[in-house]
């Protein structure tokens, strides 16, 4: 059986399978607390986005989740869910923030709002669904902390990728 | 290659974690005064604001209370592990320090009543 397929179809293919090799990689550095991981996969979808729009977004994230878990071994598990809250938020953050913005918000800008936005969604899930105990909100300053910096670090990444693959034709 | 637009989305970003900090971090309930019960009654309850030593005798012995800065402790029980002494100075609402040998309770209170520990 052959389905038709377009060239965007392709192209979402090969995205997200560039993203979901970044996650599996992502996926094997230790991390000293549960929920906190640098976020590369996220450079991915902030460069889609500028380069292809927030459609293909939300098509190359939700496929890297889907199929990243099932490589990992953590899909439907509570680590699976985390990660689509976060996956979620993040998508819907970047969406608003995309279409009012438009093109004064460089990747960097947006790599900070997907981090906060991808840890927000997935503590708010952690806290409602798993450990709902007020002792969980002490962890949540440090938690944003953390997605600060590493939205920083992978969008300077993502800003120094977008002017190279901007700048060719 | 920083926009203004994402000097602002730092800066609110910078905010927001400060602001987590401010909110989050600060303590919930301070303490206001202590209650301390021996056996089945309770035989105190004083403020925190006037500093106070207090001698609760039971059936192992003497058990101390010790009130200052606006905080109470045990400082000195007959039990032999000390786990009265361990809990340390109670300041938070709902903080408790216990002396089984000696059945002593020292809970400092709050203007609202709080639990010292909840589990799920």
């Amino acid at each position: 059986m052959q389905l038709p397929t377009t060239r965007e179809d392709h192209r979402i293919a090969w995205l997200a399978a560039l993203a979901i090799a970044v996650h599996i990689l992502e996926a094997a550095i230790p991390s000293p607390l549960p929920g906190v991981k640098p976020g590369l996969a996220n450079v991915i979808t902030v460069l889609v986005l500028m380069l292809f729009g927030w459609r293909m977004a939300v098509w190359v994230t939700l496929l890297r989740v889907l199929a990243g878990s099932l490589v990992i071994g953590t899909f439907l598990s509570p680590t699976f869910l985390l990660s689509a809250a976060g996956a979620g938020c993040s998508l819907a953050v970047l969406g608003l923030a995309h279409r009012l913005a438009g093109a004064r918000l460089s990747p960097l800008g947006l790599c900070v709002l997907a981090a906060l936005a991808h840890m927000t969604g997935q503590f708010l899930l952690a806290w409602w669904l798993f450990i709902p105990h007020p002792a969980l909100l002490k962890l949540l300053p440090v938690l944003l902390s953390f997605s600060l910096v590493f939205g920083l670090v992978s969008g300077t990444i993502a800003a120094m990728m977008y002017q190279q693959v901007s700048r060719s034709p | 290659m920083m926009t203004r637009a994402d000097a602002f989305v730092i800066l609110m970003a910078v905010l927001l974690v400060a602001g987590s900090y401010a909110w989050l971090w600060t303590p919930a309930t301070p303490a206001t005064q202590v209650r301390v019960v021996a056996g089945d009654r309770e035989i105190a309850r004083l403020p925190l604001d006037q500093p106070r030593q207090l001698e609760v005798s039971g059936p192992a012995g003497i058990t101390v209370v010790e009130i200052r800065d606006g905080a109470a402790r045990c400082a000195a029980s007959p039990g032999s592990q000390g786990i009265c002494q361990q809990a340390g100075w109670l300041r938070q609402a709902g903080d408790m320090a216990v002396s089984l040998p000696n059945r002593v309770i020292i809970e400092v209170l709050g203007d609202e009543w709080v639990f010292d520990s909840v589990n799920y």
